[in-house]
């Protein structure tokens, strides 16, 4: 272990002051953070929380409603990145949706949703775009590359979502959050810096690696000592602080903010992004017509409550009973990002 | 779906790039990066580069440390 491993551990496990709580908000961060082991490390003083960071896990059921509406009305060929095809709506997951003779079909990039629309043109074929500022670039790019092709066989269904408000909204909920870091790779720093210095809001922008995790827990419980607010960029490697621009511009030709509901948080104002006028002939809701959907969610589950970090998931009645990764009730339990699929799997540790 | 994937440019084209991960190469969108070149290293999001990268987290976790003092 080198030098700065070596200390960054020490500041870790020898720490021995208040209670402490810390949210990362990315699913990805709760996986990896279980998957290193680094749980383990942590005095019983300091509590990690998950936040609401996992973009499957917050879309809302309605919108899985809307694209089994799509799939099983419309005809549509619905491409989508696999974590969402388990995911429960009011009736049916997608995979139901299927099993009623949809045609679904996972792919790794929206690009990859163009090119079958290219290739079968006499077929509609309708993306769904969910996912933060990490993954909106390449809606957007997918959008923009259908518009140039002349495609009239494309089109997405949209629930894009942008941290900023949700920050706001989740002020309070822990004393310091772990940034996202491939958020603030796209959007720069700015919000975070700001969020500091008005709000008084701790955090640091993590990475990924053992290493980056490590570092950024300990400089979080060492700021944390010195209470006052502060903010560091903790994933240098990646994050710069203005982001990246071309990317933003491409989010800004596209797509412009809205309203959006978030599953357990509701609806947060200017928190989504939709595809601009220009881009109407692209949007799936209006192509098609679409009736408002109102999805219901299953009142058993608490995803809401763990996604702004009020319990944990094994303090959910039906964790690991009625509801595990195979039966999910929730969004939390299927993607591999979802906090309860993380509990499930590493022991709730 | 929000893991990213971190490899290192082999080539480059109009509006792509061919990486390399781990030994296995794809072609990726170098849509939204200003500049790309073969040999730099990327962060990649369902099939989009986001970021350049330098490749090394260790000299990381030491400029990060040695801040904190
Ligand atoms: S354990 Fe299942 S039902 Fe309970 S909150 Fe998590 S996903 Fe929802």
């Amino acid at each position: 272990m080198n030098e700065s491993a070596k200390r960054a551990r020490d500041i870790i496990t020898s720490y021995d002051g208040k209670p402490l709580r810390i949210m990362e908000v990315c699913g990805t961060h709760t996986h990896e953070i279980f998957r290193i082991g680094l749980r383990k490390l942590l005095p019983p003083q300091v509590e990690l929380i998950s936040g609401p960071g996992c973009p499957v896990c917050v879309t809302a059921v309605g919108f899985i409603d809307e694209a089994c509406w799509l799939a099983l009305e419309k005809g549509c060929i619905i491409c989508t990145f696999g974590d969402l095809i388990r995911v429960p709506g009011t009736e049916m997951s997608l995979a139901g949706a299927r099993a009623k003779g949809g045609d679904i079909r996972p792919v790794y990039s929206p690009l990859d949703a163009v090119e079958l629309a290219k290739e079968n043109p006499e077929k509609q074929v309708v993306f769904l775009a969910v996912g933060f500022e990490t993954t909106t670039p390449s809606a957007c790019l997918a959008a923009k590359q259908a518009k140039e092709a002349g495609l009239t066989n494309f089109s997405l269904l949209t629930a894009n979502k942008t941290m900023p408000n949700a920050y706001k909204a989740l002020i309070g909920s822990a004393d310091a959050f772990l940034y996202p870091g491939h958020v603030n790779a796209i959007t720069g720093n700015g919000v975070c810096r700001q969020l500091c210095e008005e709000h008084g809001v701790s955090g640091v922008v993590a990475g990924f690696t053992a290493s980056e995790l490590l570092t950024a827990m300990a400089v979080t419980i060492r700021l944390l000592q010195e209470g006052k607010p502060f903010f560091r960029n903790c994933y240098p490697r990646v994050v710069r602080d203005e982001g990246n621009p071309a990317a933003i511009r491409m989010m800004q030709e596209v797509m412009e903010p809205c309203d959006s509901e978030w599953r357990g948080l509701g609806m947060i104002e200017g928190s989504g992004m939709k595809l601009r006028a220009e881009y109407a002939d692209y949007d799936a809701r209006l192509k098609y017509a679409m009736p408002v959907i109102t999805g219901r969610p299953n009142p058993a589950c608490r995803c809401g409550d763990v996604l702004q970090g009020k319990i944990r998931p094994c303090d959910c009645k039906v964790f690991g009973k009625g509801c595990t990764p195979l039966h999910p009730v929730g969004a939390c339990m299927v993607s591999d990002e979802g906090a309860c699929a993380a509990y499930y799997q590493y022991g709730g540790a | 779906m929000c893991v990213g994937l971190s490899a290192k440019v082999v080539r480059v084209e109009e509006g792509t790039a061919i990486i390399d991960a781990g030994g296995a190469q794809r072609e990726i969108s170098a849509g939204v990066l200003d500049e790309l070149e073969p040999g730099d290293f990327v962060m990649v999001h369902a099939g989009v580069a986001i970021a350049k990268i330098t490749e090394d987290d260790s000299a990381e976790a030491d400029s990060v440390m040695e801040e904190l003092l």
